[in-house]
């Protein structure tokens, strides 16, 4: 039992061993394998989640004795000659912020899996790279020493390239590189604001430096005089707590993404397979906001209350600015990418409110957003894969054609535009309340933008109710003619199998959002009181 | 001026003890007689009889070289009436020429062009030797005369090796660019030596009269003669203003001397400028020339200049000639913090870099065969026909950038902590900008190396048929494996390494 969150991150890595000695011939095996290992992750991430304890006393955050499932070994130990040792550690245990995700992560594994069903050459190398990816994802929120964090963390730019660069689509090569350059940018500073870090912060129990995030979380780990301790130290005339604060926050913002650094993201996400694209709305997004919270709140509070204002107002710019590129694309998967982007927004807009139902909401945001964004881009792989067009125009009046599929359709869209009795229409509600109360509670965001926010939804609303509009009601007219209309077959038993729980999780989540609640509130408050 | 009254007994004496500790130096010497006269010898299988006892030879020098880390547990020893300066640092550097000539000899064979030679190679294997004597001698001399010396033993051999391979018009006008260059700088340097003894009436860097005589001259003319002197140490390291010859040279060189000198060669100037400055560095006084200044805008310039020109190159060779000019400006920044940890990251740097580069370079041999002109677009859907090439190809590629988990990204991980800690104390803002410089030249990096993956996997063969045969070529293959498996294990563990080079 002590080895769980072990297992789970390298779960995949040793299915994607066994499936690397596997001969070529059996390369019909590989998908099986692969979902096989998303399976195994599955279950075990749900046993973590229903024995996830609750209460004060398991609110994570910055109590180290907190964190459950915790697990830490020496792992590094690097000689620094007359500084001592860089000692790094393998410490993984989880809290209220990232059980969630971790669930979420490996329900949205499997599902891609099963939309990997499309892929037909070189299976091996991709399977290969897709497990590697995996195991990345969930180290990251695993992770619980900077250093191991960072490791996993880049280790998820590698696959990701060659995932987009291999199978992806015509402009594939720009799309994998632009994707890689953007990311890689964001993390290099960071690794020298990590590195900064390390030397401004020691284990109180040994003294020597540490990588332990929860350790630079407490201002009296820090020693006096070094570049990060919260004395006024200054980095280019800039203080240097800030200057760390911002450098870490592109590099998330990057992954999130917050507008103005996302325009890698229509990109990678048009040009990759629909198995990527849903990993990398579904987790990757989520890695931004959870590196947001664990790492830039967490460390800088002060910081990020002092900047409030700026993070909130780029929460909104992202909403509305997503939300009306939507309206405007004609290519189905660019639409819902902004979509993304826009929905997004609100993790960042719920954050910036520093409020306990801001927060929450924006925990809920990235666990919904992770369900419903691999359900939309699952739908329009759907589309793609039968008749390799998703070009908006190109269809007409699909309900009739494909019945079941319009079905699950209607139910992606409604849930996404924020149909109470769906997980966004919490998620999304609790973020604007927190940006609505943060005027009255601290003072930190001023209400107009929490009614942007809402005109967010609105624009939601629109952009999904006239795509159903126009591909799905009114009489059947398809671009292809006949050959699309004998291509356009209805769901099979794999498509519906990947489908229907991730819909039952959008409801579930939306009827009992106490089931998310329960398990994060503990931390949301730890984390809240940091900012005080 | 020479008022110590030196006995003729005390000097012999001293020669005398000295001899003990130059154990690694003499074996190299004999051995080299030894590989001479084996290829004169033998006729028939010079080739392999010289590669064998070669390798031989290092091993045993090799084992010589550790014996040497236990003589010297009392402290750092002068040799030869301070002309030699043996300690722990520069053993190191010993053990790290050893290993890296070893790999070349092993590479020297397996390189189609090189094998073809109607010359035979036995001679090149003598001269291998003969330079990494040379490095030995230059990783340890204090002494301006001995410094002079020994550059010009590697140079000398350096020329030699480039010039080895001169059947086409390419190779020969790269090896004379070589030799009229490296003249020019060794000339240039000597003036600067020879400027230095005119002011201090001293060769000996670490005689106390030697700064002392400095301090109180003119700053003006002491730094025009200390400038002379690194430019031509710059040359062997090829950074920025002294890099113009390394493209060329590599270009037309074959492709196991490229590996020779974009490794061997620089890493050695690292040693020799590390022994250079220290007298400077912890003279309080000093004043006069501000090397953390000099070096720190000379790295900055080469990084930039190094990474940004590999982008614009389309052979295979020249790109890795600049992106080698941008590991020197990465090397220089764990240089200028002048402090023990710097010395001890720049090691640790320089020979996991050594290690991908070397690696990369092998897989240049590997696709190139018998075509000496490689570009990045002649490897266009080789990935798939070479599987497991290009994914050695790619984890090579991933730590000279420097991402995890790859050696290269502990390497830079430990330059960036040297750095990081040593701007912690001074302040000094050129530290920032350094570190600056190095993430962003890390990113641009990406973009250029990355460019061999994205011929090799992501864009298809233009024409299936046009797929060269099958190599047989395992055993070359079988040597990046390991290289490239050595690079991410020390990714993952890298205390092993670090632990040695401290």
């Amino acid at each position: 039992m002590d080895h769980l969150l072990t297992l789970l991150i390298f779960t995949p890595l040793l299915f994607g061993i066994v499936l690397l000695l596997l001969p070529v011939s059996l390369r019909n095996s590989f998908k099986y394998l692969a979902l096989a290992a998303t399976i195994v992750q599955l279950v075990l991430s749900g046993w973590l989640y229903f024995h996830f304890q609750t209460g004060a006393s398991f609110s994570g955050i910055n109590h180290a004795e907190q964190y459950q499932f915790a697990e830490k070994l020496s792992w590094i130990s690097l000689s620094l000659g007359s500084m001592g040792k860089m000692q790094i550690d393998y410490f993984v245990g989880v809290d209220g912020l990232s059980i969630g995700l971790l669930f979420m992560s490996s329900l949205v594994m499997v599902v891609a899996v099963l939309a990997s069903w499309e892929i037909k050459t070189n299976l091996k190398g991709f399977f290969a790279l897709f497990l590697l990816l995996d195991m990345a994802v969930i180290g990251v929120f695993c992770a619980l020493d900077f250093f191991l964090f960072y490791i996993f963390y880049e280790l998820m730019l590698l696959p990701l390239y060659f995932l987009i660069g291999m199978w992806g689509g015509v402009r594939r090569e720009y799309a994998a590189i632009k994707f890689f350059l953007y990311t890689l940018f964001g993390s290099v500073f960071m690794l020298l604001v990590m590195i900064g870090l390390y030397f401004s912060v020691t284990d109180p129990a040994t003294g020597n430096h540490t990588f332990n995030i929860i350790h630079m979380m407490n201002p009296a780990n820090y020693v006096q005089g070094s570049i990060f301790s919260t004395a006024h130290q200054t980095l280019f005339g800039f203080p240097a707590r800030s200057l760390a604060f911002v450098v870490l926050f592109i590099a998330f913002a990057i992954k999130v993404p917050v507008v103005p650094l996302h325009t890698w993201l229509p990109d990678a996400h048009v040009e990759a397979p629909t198995a990527v694209s849903i990993i990398l709305a579904g987790v990757l997004l989520k890695v931004g906001g959870y590196g947001i919270l664990r790492v830039c709140f967490s460390i800088f509070p002060e910081v990020a209350t002092a900047g409030a204002f700026w993070l909130g107002l780029l929460g909104v710019i992202s909403i509305l600015y997503g939300a009306l590129n939507a309206l405007a694309q004609t290519d189905l998967k660019r639409l819902i990418a902004y979509s993304s982007v826009s929905h997004m927004g609100f993790v960042l807009l719920g954050i910036a409110s520093q409020t306990t139902e801001g927060i929450s909401g924006a925990v809920m945001q990235m666990l919904s957003h992770g369900f419903l964004s691999a359900m939309l881009f699952f739908l329009v792989g759907i589309i793609y894969v039968r008749v390799h067009d998703r070009y908006i125009y190109n269809f007409r009046g699909l309900a009739k054609l494909m019945p079941a599929f319009t079905v699950f359709v209607m139910i992606a869209f409604f849930a996404s535009l924020g149909l109470p009795g769906f997980s966004a229409f919490i998620a999304e509600a609790f973020s604007l309340i927190g940006a609505f109360t943060s005027a009255s509670v601290n003072g930190l965001l001023p209400a107009w933008m929490a009614v942007c926010g809402s005109i967010g939804i609105l624009l939601s609303a629109a952009y999904f109710l006239w795509t159903l509009q126009r591909m799905f009601f009114g009489e059947t007219r398809l671009s292809g003619g006949e050959n699309w209309r004998a291509a356009l077959t209805d769901l099979n038993f794999r498509e519906k199998s990947a489908l229907i729980p991730l819909a039952l999780m959008a409801l579930i989540m939306g009827i009992l959002p106490s089931l998310v609640f329960d398990k994060i509130n503990d931390s949301v408050l730890a984390l809240v009181h940091l900012f005080r | 001026m020479n008022e110590l009254p030196l006995s003729i007994t005390e000097q012999l004496n001293n020669i005398l003890q000295s001899i003990l500790y130059v154990v690694p130096e003499t074996a190299l010497a004999i051995l080299f007689l030894l590989v001479i006269i084996t290829g004169l010898l033998l006729k028939k299988d010079a080739d392999r009889f010289c590669q064998l006892l070669s390798l031989f030879g290092l091993v045993f020098v090799f084992q010589r070289d550790v014996q040497q880390l236990y003589l010297i547990l009392s402290g750092p020893k002068f040799l030869f009436n301070n002309m030699l300066l043996l300690h722990h640092v520069s053993i190191v550097f010993k053990l790290i020429f050893e290993a890296l000539a070893f790999l070349i000899v092993v590479y020297v064979p397996l390189d189609e062009q090189l094998k073809v030679h109607k010359k035979g190679l036995s001679d090149l294997y003598a001269i291998i030797i003969a330079v990494v004597f040379g490095l030995h001698l230059m990783a340890m001399s204090v002494n301006l005369l001995m410094i002079y010396l020994s550059v010009e033993m590697v140079s000398i051999g350096s020329f030699l090796m480039v010039a080895y391979r001169s059947e086409n018009r390419f190779a020969v006008e790269s090896g004379l660019k070589y030799v009229l260059f490296g003249f020019a700088a060794s000339a240039t340097m000597l003036y600067g030596m020879s400027l230095l003894y005119a002011f201090t009436g001293q060769l000996d860097l670490f005689n106390g009269q030697f700064l002392e005589q400095l301090i109180h001259l003119n700053p003006v003319p002491v730094s025009l003669a200390i400038l002379l002197v690194l430019t031509g140490i710059g040359f062997k390291l090829s950074f920025v203003p002294m890099h113009f010859w390394v493209p060329d040279v590599y270009e037309g060189a074959a492709t196991p001397i490229v590996a020779f000198l974009s490794t061997l060669t620089k890493i050695v100037g690292f040693a020799l400028l590390a022994n250079f400055l220290t007298p400077f560095i912890f003279f309080s006084h000093w004043t006069a020339f501000d090397f953390r200044l000099f070096f720190s805008a000379v790295a900055i310039l080469t990084m930039v200049t190094g990474n940004f020109a590999a982008i614009l190159q389309n052979n295979l060779k020249r790109m890795l000639a600049y992106s080698a000019i941008g590991h020197t400006g990465f090397g220089l920044m764990a240089l200028v913090t002048f402090s023990q940890q710097g010395v001890s990251a720049l090691l640790f740097y320089l020979l996991v870099y050594a290690l991908a580069n070397i690696g990369a370079l092998m897989l240049c041999s590997f696709y190139a065969g018998k075509n000496s002109m490689l570009t990045v677009q002649d490897l266009r859907g080789l990935g798939k026909t070479y599987p497991f090439a290009g994914v050695c190809f790619v984890i090579l590629l991933i730590s000279l950038t420097g991402l995890p988990v790859s050696a290269g990204f502990n390497g830079k991980v430990l330059v960036f902590s040297a750095v990081i800690e040593v701007y912690r104390q001074t302040h000094n803002i050129w530290l920032l900008a350094l570190l600056v410089t190095g993430a962003v030249t890390t990113v641009v990096s990406l973009f250029y190396y990355f460019k061999i993956p994205l011929y090799l996997f992501l864009k298809s063969a233009e024409n299936e048929t046009e797929l060269p045969a099958e190599k047989k070529q395992t055993f070359l293959l079988i040597i990046i494996g390991l290289l490239s498996a050595l690079v991410l294990l020390i990714g993952i563990y890298p205390g092993f390494l670090s632990d040695l080079v401290r």
